[in-house]
C-alpha cells in the first residue's frame, strides 16, 4: 500500500510538473530559445488567478482564459518587440536576453505584488478522497486533468490548425517554410505566445497547489529545464513522460534515501542522461 | 479684556517659537542596514524594513534624539544585500567606510548576522542583530555585537514541557526540518528538548531547500503515527507541508510549526488549515510591557504600528522596532553618539521595552526575555505561556 | 605585442590601490580582481572556443569549498588555495571529457547542471561542508588592515595569472584551434585539429583560476554557504563582464569586468529596490546596441576610419 500511495505521489506531481513544463519546451523547439522568463511567467499566471479570485470570486480553474489570455499577448509582444531582433544569433545571446528580461519581469512583480507568500483560499476546497486506502489530493488531481485537456488542445492545435501546421513546420526546416510563404517571424511570435499562454493558464491552476511568490519563478524554471532534458526537447510527449519521470524520482527517492537527496538524484540522472543520451528519453521528435 | 490680551500674546510667543524651531537644523544620525530587499529572503528582509521605518519614523515625529545639548534625527541607510551572506559583510564595510553611518543593524538571521559581526567588532561598531537567535552567533567574545533574540532552546524547551506534562499521553515526536541555518538549529534544539523531556523522537528528517513536494516524506510519517510533528522551515515550506498534510489526512495530536505561524500571511494562506497549530516566537502582540522606550507599552506600540502599516505587528517586526529604540535609549544613557560610549551603555543596559525586559548577557544576546508560545485558534493565534500573558489553554488533537 | 604591455601596467597601477589607505576601495579592488580572473577564465572557452559554458559557479563553489575544508585541517592559506584550483581543474577535466561532445543548449545545460549538482552534494553532505549551516573559516592573526592588504594582492596576482594565461592562449596555438573550432568545429577537426584535446584543454584552463579564486574568496569572507558560492549570478556574471568588454578579444574582459564593477555599485547604491530590473535593461540594452562588445565596437570604429582612408 505504502508503494501504491508513493507512486500516486508521485504521478500526481508528475502531471503538475509536465503541466508547468509544456509551453518552455515548445518554446524551446520551434525557436531554439531557452526562454529564462518561463518561471516568472508562470508566476504571473498565479498572481492573476490570485487576484481574479480574490477580487471577483472568479475560481482558478476558470481564470486560466484570462491569464492564457493575457500572457499570450505578452508573450507576443516581448517576441514580436525584442527576441526576435536576435532570434538567428548564438545561443548565448538569446538566454542573457531572456536572463535580462526576466530580471526585469522579476523584480516589477517583486515591486507590485512584494515578496509575501500568498495563497488562493478557496471557499469550500475539494480536499481529498480516500479509494480504497489511497489517497487521492483532488485539487492537485483535477489542476492535472485540466492541464492534460490543454495539453491535449494544444497538440489538436499543432495538428489540426493551419497556424499549428506552420509552426511544425517552422520547427523542421525554417528556410523552407520560408520559402513556402509562411511568415516565421510571425510565427515565432505566435509560438512564443502559446508558451507563454501554457505557462500562465498553468500558473493558475498551480495556485491552488503552491505558495505564490515572485521568488518561486525561478524554481519552476529549473523543473521545466529538467524535465525537458528528462523527456527530450520539444515535444509534447517529451514534457509528459518527463514530468512524471521527474515526479517518480523523487517520490521514490524521497521513500528510498531520504527527502533531502530527491533533487540531488534527479540532477546526477540528468547529467548521466546527457551525457549518454543527449537527446532525452523520447529522443527528438516533431508533433506528429 | 486683559485676559484676552494675555492668551494672545501667549498665543503669538508659541507660534514664534515654534516657528524659530526648524530654525536649530537637527544634525543627523545615520545607522546602517543590511537587508535582503530581493532573492529568497526578501519577505523577512521587508519586515525588518517595516520595524525601522517605523522606530525611525516615530523617532523624528517626536523631535528627534537628544544628546546633551544636540538633536539628532534619524535616518536609515538601507543597502539590499541580495540575500547573499557575502554580499552582506561587504555591505556592512561599505556603510562603515564609505556611508559613515554610525551603528549598524545586522543583516538578516544567524548566519549573515555572525559573518557580518567580523565587520562591526573591526571597526568598533556597535551592532543590533534583531533576528539572530543560534548561540553560535554570540560565542565569538565580540564586544559589539548585541542581539535581540534569546538562544533557541528558549522557544523549544517551554514546548516540549507544555506537552509532556499535558496528560494527554503524547509520548512520540516525528522532526521534519529545513536543511537550513535556522531550521536545522531550531530543529536540533527541539531533539534535545523532547529528550530533555522523556519524549521519543521517531524520526528526524530534512529536507532540501526549494523542495516542491513533501507527499512521500508525508507518506512514511503517516504511517508511523506520531503523536506530535514538529516541522520547521520558512514560510512558504510550511504553507506547502500543512497543506499536503491535510491532503494526506495527517491529524496528529499536537503540530508545531517554526517559524510560520507567528506570521498573519501563514493563517490567510493556509484557511483553517491553520487551527491548533501551535509554535513559539520572541515576541508577540499579546505581551504587555511598560516600556521606557519612545514606543511606550506595547499596547501602544501595537497600535502605532497598525495606523501606520493597517496590520498587526509580527515578533520579527517588533524586534526590529525594538532594535531602534533599544539603541536610542543606549545613546541617551550614553549621553553621546560615540560608539565605544554606546556599546558599553548597551553592555550595561537593564531596562523595560515594549518589547520586554532588556538585558544582554556577557556575550551580547539578550538573556532577560521569555519568549511566548502560541497556538492558533479559531483563526487567531493565541497565548499560551508564559502563565502572566495566558490567553488560552493548549488545546490537543483537532488538527484536521 | 603592445596592448598586453599596457595592461600589465595598468595591473601594476592597481597594484598601488592599498596606497590611498581607504578599506572600502581596496574591498572593491578585491572585487575586480576577482571578477576578471572569473570573467577572463570564462572567455577562453565561452569567448575564444565559443562553447556557451555556465559551469563557472560549479569551478568557484568546488574551490570555494575545498579552500575552506582545507584550511578547517589545518593547511596553510596559499597550499589551500593551489589545491583548490587543481581540484577545480581536475574535475573540469573529467567533466568536460563527458560532456563537450554536446553542442549548443545542450552543451549549456549539461554544464548548467554541474553547479547543480555540486550545489546538492554540498548541501546534503553536512559532516563534510556543515550543510545548510555553512562553513566558518579559521580566524586569520594578522591585522585588519594587513589582510586587506593580502588578499588584494594575492587576488590581483591571480587576475594577472589569469591574463598571462589569456595572452598565451590568445597568441598561441591553442587560441589558433579554439577559434577554428568556434567558427567551424567540423571542419577544423578536418583539416587535422584535434577538437576535443583542445574544447577539453580550454575547459580545464578556464577553470583552474576559477577554482583558486573561490577558494581565496572564502578565506576573505570567513563565512561561506552552498547557495552563496554556487550561485548562478557568479556564473552569469563573468558572461555578461565579458560580453560588455568582447568575448573572444584579450582584453575585452578585464574591460568589462572593471566597468561591470562600477555599474553595479553605482545601481546598487543607487537604487535601492530595482537593481536587478536596471541590471535587466542593462542585459537587454547591451545585446540589442553592442554586441560585439566594447573592445569590438572601438575595433569596428577604427577599421572603419582605415577604410575610409583608403578610400580617399
Amino acid at each position: 500500500m505504502l508503494y501504491a500511495q508513493i507512486l500516486l505521489n508521485g504521478l500526481v506531481l508528475g502531471g503538475l510538473y509536465a503541466c508547468i513544463s509544456v509551453g518552455f519546451s515548445l518554446v524551446w523547439g520551434v525557436l531554439n530559445v531557452i526562454n529564462v522568463l518561463h518561471g516568472s511567467f508562470v508566476v504571473l499566471g498565479s498572481y492573476i488567478a490570485y487576484f481574479a479570485y480574490a477580487h471577483f470570486g472568479i475560481h482558478p480553474f476558470f481564470s486560466i482564459i484570462i491569464a492564457g489570455a493575457l500572457l499570450f499577448a505578452l508573450g507576443y509582444v516581448v517576441q514580436l518587440g525584442l527576441i526576435n531582433r536576435v532570434v538567428g544569433a548564438p545561443v548565448l545571446t538569446t538566454l542573457v536576453l531572456t536572463f535580462g528580461l526576466d530580471l526585469l519581469l522579476n523584480n516589477g512583480m517583486l515591486l507590485a505584488f512584494s515578496a509575501d507568500y500568498r495563497s488562493v483560499q478557496l471557499a469550500d476546497p475539494l480536499g481529498s478522497a480516500v479509494v480504497g486506502g489511497l489517497v487521492f489530493p483532488l485539487d492537485r488531481l483535477v489542476a492535472m486533468l485540466l492541464a492534460g485537456v490543454l495539453t491535449g488542445l494544444l497538440y489538436l492545435l499543432l495538428v489540426r490548425s493551419k497556424i499549428g501546421r506552420a509552426i511544425v513546420a517552422v520547427r523542421m526546416d525554417r528556410e523552407a517554410a520560408a520559402l513556402m510563404g509562411v511568415d516565421v517571424k510571425k510565427i515565432y511570435a505566435i509560438t512564443f505566445g502559446i508558451g507563454a499562454l501554457m505557462a500562465g493558464a498553468a500558473g493558475s491552476l498551480l495556485s491552488l497547489v503552491f505558495p505564490i511568490s515572485p521568488l518561486a519563478g525561478s524554481e519552476y524554471l529549473s523543473i521545466a529545464f529538467i524535465v525537458c532534458i528528462l523527456g527530450g526537447l520539444g515535444s509534447i510527449s517529451g514534457a509528459i513522460v518527463g514530468g512524471i519521470v521527474l515526479g517518480l524520482i523523487q517520490s521514490f527517492g524521497a521513500l528510498f534515501i531520504g527527502p533531502q537527496h530527491g533533487l540531488t538524484i534527479a540532477f546526477v540522472l540528468l547529467i548521466i542522461l546527457l551525457i549518454f543520451k543527449p537527446t532525452g528519453i523520447m529522443g527528438r521528435r516533431g508533433y506528429e | 479684556m486683559r485676559s484676552y490680551m494675555k492668551a494672545w500674546l501667549l498665543a503669538v510667543a508659541s507660534a514664534a517659537v515654534f516657528l524659530a524651531q526648524p530654525a536649530v537644523a537637527n544634525e543627523t544620525l545615520r545607522i546602517g542596514a543590511p537587508l535582503p530587499l530581493t532573492g529568497p529572503l526578501s519577505p523577512e528582509g521587508l519586515k525588518q524594513q517595516r520595524g525601522y521605518d517605523l522606530w525611525a519614523e516615530t523617532v523624528n515625529t517626536a523631535g528627534g534624539i537628544k544628546v546633551a545639548g544636540d538633536v539628532y534625527d534619524v535616518e536609515i541607510v538601507y543597502v539590499d544585500y541580495e540575500s547573499q551572506t557575502p554580499r552582506a559583510v561587504q555591505t556592512a564595510e561599505r556603510l562603515i567606510t564609505a556611508d559613515n553611518v554610525n551603528f549598524l543593524f545586522a543583516p538578516f538571521g544567524s548566519g549573515a548576522a555572525k559573518a557580518a559581526s567580523s565587520v562591526a567588532e573591526r571597526y568598533q561598531i556597535p551592532m543590533i542583530a534583531a533576528t539572530a537567535s543560534s548561540s553560535s552567533v554570540y560565542d565569538q567574545g565580540y564586544q559589539y555585537l548585541f542581539g535581540t533574540f534569546t538562544p533557541n532552546s528558549t522557544l523549544t524547551e517551554p514546548l516540549a514541557k507544555i506537552v509532556a506534562n499535558s496528560g494527554q499521553d503524547v509520548s512520540t515526536v516525528a522532526i521534519y526540518a529545513r536543511n537550513d541555518l535556522f531550521p536545522l538549529a531550531i530543529a536540533n534544539e527541539m531533539k534535545k528538548s523532547t529528550e530533555n523531556n522523556d519524549l521519543e523522537v521517531i524520526s528526524f528528517d530534512e529536507y532540501a531547500i526549494g523542495t516542491m513536494d513533501h507527499a512521500s516524506a508525508l507518506t512514511l510519517m503517516l504511517r508511523s503515527k506520531p503523536d506530535w510533528v514538529f516541522t520547521t522551515g520558512y514560510i512558504n515550506d510550511l504553507i506547502l507541508i500543512r497543506r499536503q498534510m491535510a491532503d494526506l489526512g495527517i491529524e496528529p495530536k499536537v503540530l508545531t510549526m517554526i517559524a510560520g505561524p507567528a506570521y498573519q500571511e501563514f493563517i490567510d494562506a493556509t484557511g483553517d488549515h491553520s487551527n491548533n497549530v501551535s509554535s513559539a516566537a520572541w515576541w508577540h502582540p499579546a505581551v504587555s510591557y511598560d516600556g521606557k522606550d519612545i514606543f511606550g507599552s506595547t499596547a501602544d506600540f501595537v497600535a502605532a504600528f497598525e495606523a501606520k502599516y493597517n496590520a498587526v505587528p509580527d515578533y520579527a517586526e517588533a524586534s526590529a522596532a525594538a532594535a531602534g529604540a533599544i539603541l536610542e535609549l543606549a545613546i541617551e544613557q550614553a549621553g553621546t553618539i560615540e560608539p565605544t560610549a554606546v556599546r558599553d551603555a548597551l553592555a550595561s543596559m537593564d531596562t523595560v521595552t515594549f518589547y520586554g525586559p532588556v538585558h544582554f548577557g556577557e556575550n551580547g544576546q539578550i538573556d532577560s526575555l521569555e519568549p511566548p508560545v502560541f497556538q492558533i485558534q479559531d483563526g487567531k493565534a493565541k497565548t499560551i505561556f508564559p502563565e502572566i500573558i495566558k490567553q488560552a489553554d493548549m488545546r490537543f488533537g483537532g488538527i484536521e | 605585442m603592445k596592448r598586453p604591455v599596457i595592461a600589465l601596467i595598468a595591473f601594476a597601477i592597481i597594484a598601488c590601490l592599498p596606497l590611498l589607505g581607504d578599506n572600502y576601495l581596496l574591498r572593491l579592488g578585491t572585487m575586480f580582481a576577482m571578477y576578471a580572473v572569473l570573467a577572463q577564465s570564462w572567455n577562453i572557452i565561452g569567448g575564444y572556443a565559443g562553447y556557451p559554458s555556465f559551469a563557472t559557479a560549479a569551478f568557484f563553489g568546488l574551490g570555494a569549498y575545498t579552500g575552506a575544508i582545507l584550511q578547517g585541517l589545518g593547511w596553510p592559506m596559499p597550499l589551500a588555495w593551489v589545491a583548490a584550483g587543481l581540484l577545480a581543474a581536475v574535475f573540469a577535466g573529467a567533466m568536460g571529457s563527458a560532456i563537450l561532445h554536446l553542442k549548443g543548449h545542450y552543451f549549456a545545460i549539461a554544464s548548467l547542471v554541474l553547479a547543480e549538482v555540486l550545489l546538492e552534494v554540498t548541501t546534503s553532505w553536512t559532516s563534510l561542508t556543515g550543510g545548510g549551516m555553512g562553513l566558518n573559516l579559521p580566524i586569520i592573526r594578522m591585522s585588519i588592515a594587513a589582510q586587506a592588504r593580502l588578499f588584494f594582492w594575492s587576488m590581483l596576482g591571480l587576475a594577472v595569472l589569469t591574463f598571462l594565461m589569456s595572452w598565451y592562449v590568445s597568441a598561441g596555438r591553442i587560441g589558433f584551434a579554439l577559434r577554428c573550432i568556434r567558427q567551424n568545429e567540423d571542419a577544423s577537426s578536418m583539416v587535422g585539429i584535434n577538437t576535443t584535446r583542445y574544447k577539453v584543454v580550454a575547459f580545464v584552463m578556464s577553470s583552474l583560476f576559477v577554482g583558486a579564486a573561490g577558494a581565496l574568496y572564502a578565506s576573505w569572507v570567513f563565512y561561506i554557504e552552498p547557495p552563496d558560492v554556487y550561485s548562478v549570478m557568479t556564473t552569469i556574471r563573468p558572461i555578461v563582464m565579458t560580453m560588455l568588454g568582447g568575448a573572444g578579444t584579450l582584453l575585452g574582459p578585464v574591460i568589462g569586468s572593471a566597468i561591470f564593477l562600477v555599474i553595479e555599485e553605482v545601481v546598487w547604491r543607487n537604487f535601492l529596490s530595482v537593481h536587478a530590473a536596471v541590471l535587466g535593461i542593462l542585459i537587454v540594452g547591451l545585446i540589442f546596441y553592442l554586441p560585439n562588445g566594447i573592445v569590438g565596437a572601438v575595433a569596428r570604429r577604427f577599421r572603419k576610419r582605415g577604410a575610409e582612408k583608403g578610400e580617399t
